[in-house]
């Protein structure tokens, strides 16, 4: 019988600076659209969507937040409760590349997650169709260089225009949310030392 | 798309009716009288920013050289060849690290230049007035302009925004002079519009009394005033705080969440109000709860943000009427 006792919402937060492509691919990712056009985001745009992960219908609701430094301060009302992270950059911008360590820790500081070391993040390297690559000044290798500086931060190299890998993306970070929280589950279960109630009790592992 | 400006009843025409709005920002002064004057004095004003704050550094140290040369003759002389190395002052070259140099201010201020640049190719993009290469660099210069005269402000994404519909309007006066001058004018006027709304862009005002959480929470007091059911739902019962649908509303001034014209004339009620641009601004934002209660006391977290931040708006009219009611309730 399917569990009905884990919450199947996921809270999805989008980061990294202005320009970047983050409405472009929360918008591909969720519409199938894309568009040239996209205005500035202002605060924080907010879509959900459904995913069918190893037969279990999760909810991603995703916050596609504002990229200037202006509105850094105000990213606490968004960032709590949040259940994983995608940092994104521009491959043919290079201070959108420098300004992710700064968008890693300022999320830590603000979303205060229990276990800040293992939290589930994916890096995003965002418009890799630019002039067919000719612009790109950020090598794969010095983003899969901060990937493991941080702590094996899984690398997606993505084309929100052309549709390239953003599925694949958002269904990882999709997947490293879930497996932390059941091992986040599994430590409070411990630490609380509390069964849940009223529940059958699970046929075998419950891994 | 152009749009037909829709003139509210009391104006004659549309130079009248565009007199008004300087009137009601502050810009043009009481006196008819005045007026050429004040225009005058305003547009050489402006001129004369534009020269300070846009040139770049070589050309600025050009300037300064050729005041410095009496006679064209020489003048000539020195253009004619290479620019002697020693003319180049070592403090104004481009590599130089001084603090002092010219070049190194530039460098400083190129990241608000390309934000500014990436925000006014999409304002309106599917406007052809605003994809217009002339006026992408009217609204630019406009934006520079300020963020040099209010570097406590700089500029904030979403200015582009609050700035166009000022623009548009003004650039489309008859009197070609007018018209001619509507990017002085407009920079004025804009300056004047976010004066009332400036301590909502300052992030070091953010905590304060004053600044964006302060008039968002001022919104939440002001719907529990009203309509304390809604209030409840919204608040307490799905956790739909203002933040979350009301920062754009207000930051920009209602301008992403209406179409062109729309805007324009939520803007005249906005500017026309004598309790002023920010207390009516927040009762229109209280009217637009208000007005959808019906479908947000069903909703849930999800389906309430997503209906605010898609507003459905179907009857301007009928909104105005409702933030009119509310007139006179706004917490100071």
């Amino acid at each position: 019988m399917e569990s009905l006792r884990r919450r199947t919402l996921l809270k999805v937060i989008v980061l990294g600076d202005s320009g970047v492509g983050k409405t472009s691919l929360m918008n591909q990712y969720v519409h199938k659209k894309f568009s040239q056009q996209y205005k500035a985001t202002i605060g924080a745009d907010f879509l959900t969507k459904e995913v069918l992960i190893e037969d279990r219908l999760v909810t991603l609701q995703i916050w596609d937040t504002a990229g200037q430094e202006r509105f850094q301060s105000l990213g606490v009302a968004f960032y709590r409760g949040a259940d994983c992270c995608v940092l994104v950059y521009d491959v043919n911008a290079k201070r959108s590349f420098n300004t992710l360590g700064t968008w890693h820790d300022e999320f830590i500081n603000q979303a205060g997650p229990s276990d800040p070391k293992h939290f589930p993040f994916i890096l995003v390297g965002n418009k890799v169709d630019q002039d067919a690559g000719s612009r790109r000044v950020v090598p794969e290798k010095k983003a899969k260089d901060w990937c493991a500086s941080k702590g094996n931060i899984p690398y997606f190299e993505t084309s929100a225009k052309d549709d390239h890998n953003v599925d694949d993306a958002f269904l990882c970070i999709a997947k490293l949310a879930l497996e932390h929280e059941h091992d986040q589950d599994i430590y409070f279960k411990t630490v609380a030392e509390s069964a849940p109630k009223t529940e059958e009790q699970p046929a075998g592992c419950a891994c | 798309m152009n749009l037909v400006i829709q003139l509210p009843l009391c104006a004659r025409n549309l130079s009248d009716y565009l007199y008004s709005v300087q009137l009601l920002l502050g810009y043009l002064p009481t006196e008819r009288a005045l007026w050429p004057y004040e225009l005058e004095k305003k547009r050489s004003q402006y001129s004369a920013y534009r020269d300070e704050f846009l040139l770049n550094p070589s050309e600025k140290i050009r300037r300064i050289e050729d005041s410095k040369l009496p006679r064209k003759k020489e003048l000539n002389v020195v253009r004619s060849g290479l620019l002697p190395r020693s003319q180049v002052i070592n403090e104004e070259h481009p590599l130089s690290f001084g603090k002092s140099s010219l070049w190194n201010k530039y460098f400083q201020e190129s990241e608000i230049l390309e934000q500014i640049d990436r925000d006014v190719k999409r304002t309106h993009p599917d406007m052809p007035f605003f994809s217009a290469k002339s006026n992408q660099e009217s609204l630019r210069r406009i934006l520079i302009v300020f963020s040099r005269l209010n570097p406590s402000v700089l500029y904030v994404q979403g200015m582009n925004e609050v700035l166009a519909p000022l623009f548009y309007v003004l650039k489309n006066d008859p009197d070609a002079s007018n018209s001619a001058s509507a990017e002085a004018d407009t920079f004025f006027c804009f300056a004047e519009l976010v004066s009332g709304f400036k301590n909502n862009y300052c992030k070091h005002l953010d905590n304060s009394q004053v600044g964006i959480r302060s008039t968002l929470s001022k919104l939440s007091q002001l719907l529990k005033k009203h309509d304390e059911e809604l209030w409840r739902h919204m608040e307490v019962i799905t956790k739909v705080y203002p933040q979350y649908y009301a920062f754009r509303w207000i930051t920009l001034l209602l301008t992403m969440e209406f179409s062109f014209n729309v805007c324009i004339h939520i803007w005249d009620a906005i500017l026309a109000d004598p309790e002023g641009p920010p207390d009516t601004l927040l009762r229109i934002c209280c009217a637009m709860l208000i007005l959808v209660r019906k479908r947000l006391l069903v909703g849930d977290f999800t389906a309430n943000i997503q209906l605010l931040q898609h507003y459905p708006l179907t009857n301007v009219d009928h909104l105005l009427h409702i933030a009119n009611r509310l007139r006179g309730t706004v917490a100071s």
